[in-house]
């Protein structure tokens, strides 16, 4: 097992759509996103003053992803207003068969504190630096000699709580 | 597919400016009419064809003439699906030669979806027939000098796009050196150039009683008679006198040049379909240029109207925040550089297709050699896919069934190798699928998870090796599917990959469900891990039997694939591979 040095993670934050306050008032304005990888590595885009609740901001983040990290987290802001968040499992984007270096693009579900569905976020994402062997992203064939069910598991399972409503 | 745009929400979208544009549609016909084209676009009609020119050469052909040496001249037809001849053109008489270049084109329509054999006749011209207008001509009294046939997807796909062919005789006859002809295929496009700009507005007149405006802008292209054309218009954006829109793209067919004065008018949107006009200005594409360098913004002029007689300058103004130049590839382009399309296939093997044997099951093969609807969609679709294709080597499989094993897979190897999934050619895939209904017991349930993810990997490890091939997995079902969230899940994880599924429905069950899957009314599919599909991969179509007509509606499907995969490069600014590495990494710079 290689001695994983940290990885770095590019990410572009995109768009978000659909974002309201209080599930009805559409955000007015400086709608800005704050991406975590863990609860010390954190950096966040400017203020989107334009586009009210489909707010547009194109801008990279470039953060540490630590080795032990196996999700990051989005969360858009509105003011002082946490208008939804979304975490999303590091299998999405690197690992299985994408190739290291890989750009992904993507978009995730947000949702606000109370678990209701708030918008979506667009964004795309880079990891830069050494793969984790356990990721076999390398062109030997995954699937033999892996886990039983042979698909994307490397350990993480996503859980959703249950009031979470489709 | 076609949008419809009579609702409100429908009404108040961006139209002709998106930078994910179909490829270039030009009714062979007319000539290159924008409102026209949109009209039937609106329709869902898609006049979906590329105008290519067949340049034509001859060498070694056989010398018929007494006295001097053949005066050859070569018709070209298209093969129709009923197997009649259209005549497509016929290049020049050239005097004297057994080597000819011809310089006349012929003008032919290419169709990605349907699959199009073209017959070349070269025939010696006599003397006495050399001043008679070329249409006039006899073929009959010609002398016949060889013929070639080829299909017009085969010339595309090659590197250069030529194609060099043995002339035979008609009937087959036997053909000792008859010589060979050379076509050469070409699209007739003008310019890839292509321009996408941010527009935004300032100050715009407040025209709505009880809220702000609804503007829009609508840019029209001014013609040599003083009117304007619209070429397109933006989306609408709801109360808001400082709006900004979505980029905008602008080919060059749609512009003309940069120099060519453009109108861009800002109307107030109102529902009832009379909209308030605010101002507008005159800007060539150079001078919006020159607008997004200094930043400045150009005053919106109300013009003469009433007594006034002279145009009022208002207060709004338009900015163009974003400029970007860039050249907007055909599908061609790209698949003549070098791109591929893979196809795959999945066939459902659930028991409600009924016992094979029984002629009423959708599985029946028939004796007589009619084909059942499984083998029809494998036909149609494979038959256009595989010029696509440089191996040939496509992976089959099934879903659904019962080996003798006696477990039921969700994914097995349709020519019943343990390992190896790939079949040879199109007569591959019916063999395989002929023989597989023997060894296979029909099961269930419907589930395209597994397929999907397999279909996934494969397109997913590709694009280590190369961006250039993308995959097509073409699925064929009888029925409603048991797990729609696993395979939206499946859907999902595959949206940001090189791959596109088709979907046909055989049989006589209720696919709304599968509607749902293709995503054309617009919402984005999610899975249950909250993550959202990247873009829309699927299309479905129920297959019905449909006798006569033009294209059948498995075809329709395939009309949408140059699209996909364009939408697909484009959004990862993948050029063809024979443009410059530095034209490429220039484009992946951050837009601001």
């Amino acid at each position: 097992m290689e001695k994983a040095s940290s990885r770095v993670i590019e990410v572009t934050v995109i768009s978000g759509e659909d974002l309201r306050v209080n599930r009805r008032n559409p955000v007015k304005k400086n709608a800005f996103v704050i991406v975590r990888t863990d609860p010390l590595n954190e950096r966040s885009t400017g203020m989107n003053t334009e586009n009210g609740c489909n707010p547009t901001w194109n801008q990279k983040l470039v953060l540490d992803l630590p080795m032990h990290a196996t999700f990051i987290t989005v969360e858009v802001h509105s003011g002082n207003k946490i208008i939804g968040i979304s975490r999303i499992p590091l299998s999405d984007f690197t690992g299985g068969y994408l190739p290291a270096n890989y750009l992904s693009f993507l978009s995730y579900r947000l949702r606000d504190a109370k678990g209701e569905k708030n918008g979506i976020l667009n964004l795309s994402v880079k990891v830069n630096g050494p793969t984790n062997m356990s990721y076999a992203a390398s062109g030997s064939m995954p699937w033999f000699g892996g886990p039983v069910t042979n698909k994307f598991s490397n350990g993480t399972v996503t859980g959703i709580p249950v009031y979470y409503r489709v | 597919m076609g949008n419809c745009f009579s609702d409100l929400e429908g009404g108040k979208q961006a139209v002709g400016g998106g930078s994910h544009q179909r490829p270039q549609n030009v009714r062979s016909d007319a000539g290159h009419n924008d409102a026209v084209d949109h009209f039937f676009r609106t329709k869902g009609l898609h006049a979906l064809f590329t105008k290519m020119e067949l340049s034509l050469s001859a060498s070694k052909l056989r010398d018929l003439d007494v006295l001097s040496k053949s005066d050859p001249m070569v018709v070209s037809y298209q093969k129709k699906r009923d197997g009649s001849l259209e005549e497509l053109g016929r290049t020049e008489v050239i005097m004297n030669n057994l080597d000819p270049v011809w310089i006349q084109k012929i003008n032919v329509t290419y169709q990605f979806e349907i699959v199009q054999p073209l017959i070349f006749r070269i025939y010696d011209v006599d003397t006495k027939y050399h001043n008679l207008p070329l249409k006039m001509l006899k073929l009959n009294d010609q002398e016949f000098l060889g013929e070639a046939s080829c299909y017009l997807s085969e010339i595309v796909t090659r590197q250069n796009q030529s194609l060099t062919l043995n002339l035979h005789h008609r009937d087959g006859r036997s053909s000792k050196n008859l010589g060979t002809l050379t076509v050469h295929a070409e699209e007739t496009v003008a310019s890839r150039d292509a321009v996408e700009m941010t527009f935004r507005c300032s100050h715009l007149e407040n025209k709505d009683l009880f809220s702000k405006s609804d503007p829009f802008l609508r840019i029209s292209r001014t013609v040599e008679s003083g009117g304007s054309i619209p070429i397109c218009k933006t989306e609408v954006v709801n109360n808001n006198l400082s709006p900004v829109w979505k980029p905008v793209c602008l080919t060059m067919q749609q512009y003309g040049s940069k120099e060519n004065p453009l109108v861009i008018e800002c109307f107030d949107f109102n529902s009832d379909g009379n909209h308030v006009f605010i101002g507008k200005l005159h800007k060539s594409v150079a001078e919006l240029i020159t607008l997004h360098q200094n930043k400045t913004g150009a005053n919106f002029i109300s013009p003469p109207s009433g007594f006034r007689r002279h145009e009022k300058l208002l207060k709004g103004q338009l900015f163009v925040d974003g400029l970007i130049e860039k050249q907007l590839y055909s599908f061609l382009d790209y698949i003549s550089s070098g791109f591929e399309l893979n196809f795959m296939v999945a066939v459902d093997f659930t028991a409600s297709n009924g016992n094979p044997r029984s002629p009423d099951s959708l599985h029946y093969i028939n004796p007589s050699g009619q084909l059942n609807a499984y083998q029809q969609a494998i036909m149609e679709v494979g038959e256009v896919i595989q010029f696509y294709d440089s191996d040939k080597r496509f992976p089959a499989w099934g879903f659904g069934g019962r080996s003798y094993e006696g477990s039921v897979s969700h994914c097995f190897n349709l020519n019943g190798s343990p390992i190896g999934f790939e079949v040879e050619g199109v007569e591959g895939i019916m063999s395989a699928y002929a023989s597989a209904l023997q060894n296979v017991t029909l099961a269930g349930p419907t589930l395209f998870g597994q397929v999907i993810n397999k279909a996934a990997d494969i397109a997913g490890h590709s694009i280590s090796d190369s961006h250039a091939k993308y995959y097509v997995l073409l699925i064929i079902t009888d029925g409603v599917l048991t797990d729609l969230q696993e395979t939206i899940d499946s859907l999902v994880r595959a949206s940001d990959l090189p791959l596109s599924i088709l979907i046909v429905g055989v049989g006589g069950a209720d696919f709304t469900q599968m509607e749902i899957l293709d995503a054309d009314t617009g919402r984005r599919l999610e899975s249950s891990t909250g993550r959202i599909a990247t873009r829309d991969i699927v299309q479905f179509v129920p297959m019905r039997e449909v006798h006569g007509g033009q294209i059948s509606v498995v075809q329709a499907l395939l009309e949408e694939l140059p699209g996909q995969f364009l939408t697909y490069v484009r959004s990862r600014d993948i050029v063809p591979l024979n443009v410059g590495q530095s034209h490429s990494e220039a484009h992946t710079q951050q837009r601001v």
